[in-house]
């Protein structure tokens, strides 16, 4: 059996199923204030009438450090940077204790100043001063060479109860994203550690004795002990967590749209040819770009929720939310009340909904029906043209060789996907506005908790071979060893799959669907000769499901 | 997040998958390095850098600007398209209002690309600055247009492309002819009779450092700039006046060019030559990005950078100054032609020029209406190794009714000759382009 939780900033949704289908889900109301117990709670009551011992996974996408960061419950991190020439590292300042050493290493690794010994020894004893226990050692081009990171972090031995090293939190370029990530890491480490100790002493207590993972923005899981030294890659899984329940209640083959319109906002996904999107490069988060890899996903302020306004004889939906809609008590009218009136919805007190949409038609000179109409035309509206946007930011994205030039191939939706409680109220407006067909699931109501169930453990590495200074190096992973000096492409091919399966399988996961991303062999000149090869290999096991839900789709 | 002091475009294309041979400067590995120190240094990420994915240009904007002998086709690859796109896009982005300023990080180059082409001569097949020019200038309101060529060689392809127009400033800074590649770019070369002095040449002796740029820069580029006025300014910006760059004998440093981008201002730079891969190139693009974006350079440095090594000879900075006389001279007080004949008649040229890339010779004999109204209408006569006598005629841009007339006359008499293997006839006033 499998078992998902998906503790959202506002529902707590549980879902149990195996190969034949749901067997039981969940949905509360979370309680912000105690994630642990809103998750506990989910999890006891979704296995009450099974055998606990027969679960077999575990998969749950928490807040938690979203929360953390969101609310600025962080601790205080030791960081200690080293950059050698460019864009002065002041600039990229965060926490309180930001320490820059002199040091510096070039874009081929090769370390062109030591690390200030002295320096460092101040900034480390300073640190023991101002009784900081966390750390983040980040350098610039340690994804090259991770020697002066770990010099740092040795440094920090003994004083340190975590560390992040910068290169071990992605193999890609980016220093400011590497301190951004490394801080933001170690800010949330002692949080997340004493969450997961809890959820494994209460899954015990259940009897459970499941593997259990953790779900990442990038739709993939990571089992727990693996998320203890990552725990930032926690962070902004909602999203991913509803796309995958998508994945897994529909056969989507096409390019598509993706939608999940909730009570505030709404989520926009694209898929190529039935795979979901990644960004290319990580999610930013407080206004700042990380390493953390996510689904591409873009959100709007219009939801069930939103609110309704009238100006200029123009009805106008969000992105603001004022509390619940007046059907349900507010005060304000929201879109929700406009269904109510255009009967695709009939929801809490309709009256209600009528009193408010009727005041809002009346300053716009508008019949309540007109209004409501409007409404729903403005939301479904808001909806096609950030798609749009979207997909041609997609499509026009800059490439860097003549072939994807003259060959890249445009992402044109064919079908839309929408879950949501106004999913289905909204398929015709949706279908009208799109000019492509509407497919609504059923059971979407848990799909981010099925989704978070049938997840599969993701990972990503770089490997980067320079046979003329003989240097093979996987910086996420920690490898650093000799290049042979004919070393080919085909052969880092082969060890970056083997190396990542290798590293999934050893974690408890899965190592199906390791494939590689993207693959370079520059010749490298000096004089007008050639010397040696410059071969770079990205390899990832991409997120997708377990297994399909049968059935879901209507 | 770092934010950028103003908006900036950034076309980057490396073309990682093209290249003249396989270890030819022009190369595939190019500008890997510099992607990698752009990508690490999170250029992408600061608010207010875009980046742009280039456009292709098309066989018109290529016919708008050259006499391509036989047709476009057979001397440009997608690779040139894409470059040369790559500069229209990052006008586009400033003139459009997207960005205050873009820099088109695209290659293969093409400053010494001429009006006329056969083939690739210094790794060059079509000039992308001036398709880039001849595109604003058909889509866009602006007149008068200023290029520095900041490139080692000198530009001698678009000093060719511009040789007769007074409304294109073409200025270059170069390591002197009689030491370097092309071999041309004295300072005696200023302009034909319709367009002197819009052509200015600085040649600088080799070992020149930071201080001889940067004081060609203030005393001879800026005040010309001032004077002649342009809505819009094109910086050609070669990178090989590095000092550790391999066909080259300059000292110009990676923070000197970031200086030089910051005092010229230009709305567009476009990447020429410059082949120190990866001891010149991160660092140069990294100062060049900064400075357009309006952010601090000052922390940009080569990990080799030794300001007393590449230090320049006194006499380089007396020679430098005396120059300066010169070129100033040029500009505001241009020598008359002396052999330029009346208004209304034209002028003959005859030129020789050697495609080192394709071995191509080509003999051209040119003929330009002397006008004191426009550019004055323009007919080349051109033969190589690789193309029979073909004929090019040009209506400038905004020419006046008799040259309009007489470019006319000159395509249809040609056509009724069975004398050319190829004419081409660029006529700016209707805005075609056509190729028999």
């Amino acid at each position: 059996m499998y078992l998902g939780v998906d503790v959202g900033g506002t529902h707590t949704d549980a879902v149990l199923l195996d190969e034949k289908g749901v067997i039981s889900s969940y949905k509360a109301v979370t309680d912000r204030g105690n994630l642990l117990s809103s998750m506990s709670a989910a999890i006891e009551e979704v296995t009450k009438n099974v055998k606990r011992s027969e679960i077999g996974n575990i998969n749950l996408s928490t807040t938690l450090s979203t929360n953390a960061i969101v609310e600025n419950k962080l601790e205080e991190v030791g960081i200690i940077v080293s950059s050698g020439p460019g864009i002065h590292p002041k600039n990229y300042s965060i926490g309180s204790h930001f320490n820059i050493i002199p040091g510096s290493i070039d874009h081929r690794g090769k370390i062109i100043a030591g690390l200030d010994e002295k320096l460092l020894r101040d900034a480390v004893s300073g640190s023991v001063q101002k009784k900081l226990r966390v750390f983040a050692a980040v350098t610039k081009f340690s994804t090259r060479n991770p020697g002066q990171e770990n010099e740092i972090g040795d440094s920090l031995s003994g004083i340190a109860d975590f560390i992040t090293l910068g290169h071990r939190m992605s193999p890609r370029l980016s220093f400011p994203r590497r301190i951004a990530t490394s801080y933001y890491n170690s800010a949330v480490w002692r949080i997340y550690r004493d969450f997961a100790d809890s959820i494994e002493k209460s899954l015990k207590g259940l009897g459970i004795g499941a593997r259990i993972n953790i779900l990442k923005a990038d739709g993939g899981t990571m089992p727990i002990a693996l998320s203890r030294t990552i725990p930032v890659e926690s962070i902004l899984s909602g999203p991913a967590a509803s796309i995958l329940g998508i994945i897994s209640l529909c056969d989507i083959s096409e390019d598509s749209i993706i939608l999940d319109i909730g009570g505030t906002t709404t989520d926009i996904a694209i898929f190529a040819s039935g795979s979901p999107l990644i960004e290319r490069d990580g999610i930013a988060f407080a206004g700042l770009p990380t390493h953390v890899r996510a689904l591409k996903n873009s959100s709007i302020g219009i939801g069930g929720d939103s609110l309704i306004t009238a100006a200029d004889g123009k009805i106008t939906v969000g992105p603001e939310r004022r509390g619940p809609a007046m059907a349900v008590g507010g005060d304000r009218p929201a879109l929700v009340d406009a269904m109510n009136i255009t009967g695709s919805s009939a929801y809490g007190n309709v009256e209600r909904s009528r009193a408010g949409i009727e005041k809002i038609a009346e300053a716009a000179g508008l019949t309540a029906e007109g209004a409501a109409a409007a409404a729903e035309e403005y939301a479904v509206g808001r909806i096609r043209e950030e798609a749009g946007q979207m997909l041609r930011r997609i499509n026009e994205k800059p490439v860097y060789t003549i072939h994807e030039m003259i060959e890249g191939i445009e992402i044109k939706p064919a079908r839309i996907f929408v879950m949501g409680g106004p999913a289905e109220a909204f398929r015709d407006r949706l279908a009208a506005a799109f000019g492509i067909p509407v497919t609504v699931p059923e059971n979407y109501g848990v799909a981010n908790a099925i989704g978070a169930a049938l997840a599969k453990t993701t990972f990503d590495i770089e490997l980067f071979a320079d046979t003329s200074s003989g240097v093979l190096i996987v910086p996420n992973l920690g490898i650093k060893k000799q290049a042979p000096g004919d070393y080919t492409v085909e052969k880092a091919e082969e060890d970056a799959r083997n190396y990542l399966a290798g590293h999934v399988r050893s974690l408890g996961g899965e190592d199906s669907g390791v494939e590689v991303v993207e693959s370079t062999s520059f010749r490298m000149v000096q004089g007008f000769s050639s010397a040696g090869r410059d071969i770079r290999v990205k390899c990832q096991i991409k997120p997708g499901v377990v297994m399909k839900m049968h059935g879901g789709v209507k | 997040m770092i934010k950028a002091g103003n908006r900036m475009g950034l076309v980057f294309f490396p073309a990682f998958d093209w290249a003249i041979e396989p270890t030819h400067p022009e190369r595939e590995e190019r500008l890997l390095y510099t992607q990698d120190q752009l990508r690490e240094e999170g250029i992408f990420d600061v608010e207010g850098i875009i980046e742009f994915k280039p456009d292709m240009a098309s066989e018109e904007d290529i016919m708008r600007t050259h006499f391509c002998f036989p047709d476009v086709k057979s001397v440009t690859t997608e690779s040139h398209l894409i470059s040369a796109g790559g500069a229209i896009r990052a006008a586009r982005a400033v003139l459009d209002g997207e960005v205050v300023r873009a820099f088109a990080l695209v290659r293969p180059p093409g400053h010494h690309s001429m009006k006329c082409v056969h083939g690739n001569r210094g790794f060059c097949n079509i000039n992308n600055e001036a398709i880039m020019i001849e595109y604003i200038r058909e889509h866009y309101p602006r007149k008068k247009i200023a290029i520095v060529d900041t490139d080692c060689h000198h530009g001698d392809g678009t000093q060719d492309i511009y040789w007769h127009d007074p409304d294109i400033l073409f200025i270059s800074i170069h390591q002197d002819g009689r030491t370097l590649y092309p071999g041309s770019g004295h300072v005696t070369e200023l302009g034909g009779p319709n367009a002197r002095g819009k052509t200015i040449n600085i040649p600088l002796p080799p070992e020149t450092s930071d201080d001889g740029f940067l004081y060609a820069i203030d005393k001879m580029v800026l005040p010309i700039l001032e004077h002649f006025g342009p809505e819009f300014v094109v910086n050609s910006a070669g990178q090989d006046n590095h000092y550790s760059d391999p066909i080259t004998n300059m000292n110009f440093s990676a923070r000197g060019y970031a200086i030089l981008n910051d005092r010229i201002k230009p709305d567009v730079a476009v990447l020429e030559g410059g082949y120190s891969i990866q001891g010149a190139l991160p660092y140069v693009n990294l100062g060049i990005v900064l400075a357009m974006a309006g952010m601090d350079y000052s922390y940009v440095m080569e990990p080799d950078f030794d300001a007393d090594a590449i230090r320049q000879e006194k006499d380089v900075t007396e020679y430098i100054k005396r120059l300066a006389d010169t070129v100033l001279q040029n500009y505001f007080n241009p020598p008359p032609d002396g052999q330029a004949p009346d208004p209304g008649e034209f002028m003959m040229r005859k030129k020789r020029i050697y495609y080192d890339t394709d071995g191509i010779q080509e003999s051209q004999l040119e003929a330009v209406m002397v006008c004191e109204r426009c550019a004055g209408v323009y007919a080349v006569q051109s033969v190589s190794s690789v193309n029979e006598l073909s004929y090019g005629i040009e209506i400038p841009v905004g020419a006046c009714d008799t040259c309009y007339d007489e470019g006319l006359k000159i395509y249809n008499a040609a056509r009724s000759e069975n004398k050319f293997a190829t004419i081409q006839l660029i006529n700016r006033r209707d805005r075609s382009y056509v190729r028999m």
